[in-house]
């Protein structure tokens, strides 16, 4: 259950990294100076790149658990 | 792929990221987990990629630029009423897109020619926002300009290999083409914007994108 907890808590700062990097990349697309490629990249790239990264390590840092016939069955419907 | 879809593709995949956030616990099921992968993984790669590739199309052009203040005057002088300003008489003639006149000549036609010329352009932005801005007329090239740009397009064309000047002397066009004898500043075709320079006496001309 703690192990659930802390991979929620992973896929939640993972998820909000990516959110604020794309609103970082739309905004710079629809903001015509030579600084918004400068920014896109340095500032939405890395919060991309940070939110991705995390995603990777919290599915890698979980401890693997065979799927139960509950979860079998909720995944059939 | 056009801006407003990458923008339109960015916020979708920003919604659906969001019903990752609200509600972590649905990547316990397949499906779930299939969700997360795309909107925590492909779509914002994707588009980055995409983003990053429109943006560097985009610093192709002629408006990007012109959009910092200090190249007001270079912008103008795409229309300089003189054909003997190498600049105008490529811009206005069309003997370079003109919705991507400055990266056309200011480009490196090499390996990696865009990269370098793109590093050309962060530096730029180094010295634009970070350092004392020169005076447009004290702006200089990074590295002698190379006749490789030139003969990118001019190279085979009659009005250049059958050229009198050109061939006046039969050492000329070798040394043009070896690099030895420079287009621009030879005194052959010097005078390119000629900022700073300009006087009363010159005209411009209005038409032309």
């Amino acid at each position: 259950m703690r192990s659930g907890d802390s991979m929620n808590r992973r896929l939640r700062i993972s998820g909000i990294l990516v959110i604020i990097g794309l609103l970082v990349e739309a905004l710079c697309l629809v903001w015509s100076r030579p600084i918004a490629f400068v920014v896109l990249v340095g500032l939405g790239g890395a919060l991309i790149g940070l939110g991705v990264l995390l995603f990777l390590y919290s599915l890698v840092s979980e401890p693997f658990q065979p799927a139960s016939a509950s979860d079998v069955a909720q995944d059939k419907h | 792929m056009p801006t407003i879809a990458i923008v339109i593709l960015i916020l979708f995949s920003a919604v659906l990221a969001g019903v990752v956030v609200a509600r972590p616990a649905i990547t316990a099921s397949s499906s779930g987990k299939i969700l997360a992968f795309g909107v925590l993984f492909f779509l914002p790669l994707f588009s980055l990629v995409a983003g990053m590739d429109n943006e560097m199309e985009r610093s192709k052009s002629t408006a990007f630029c012109l959009s910092c203040h200090i190249m007001d005057s270079y912008g103008k002088s795409l229309h300089v009423d003189d054909p003997s300003y190498l600049a105008a008489a490529h811009f206005q003639n069309h003997r370079v897109p003109a919705d991507e006149a400055c990266y056309t000549c200011h480009t490196n036609y090499a390996m990696f020619g865009t990269f370098k010329a793109k590093l050309g352009g962060l530096r730029h932005l180094y010295v634009y926002y970070l350092k004392k801005m020169p005076l447009p007329q004290d702006i200089k090239l990074h590295e002698p300009f190379n006749n490789r740009e030139c003969l990118h397009c001019h190279l085979g064309a009659r009005s250049f290999e059958r050229g009198a000047t050109h061939n006046a002397d039969p050492a000329t066009l070798p040394a043009i083409k070896a690099n030895t004898l420079s287009c621009v500043s030879s005194g052959c075709h010097d005078v390119v914007h000629n900022v700073g320079h300009w006087g009363d006496k010159v005209k411009f001309w209005d038409g032309g994108s």
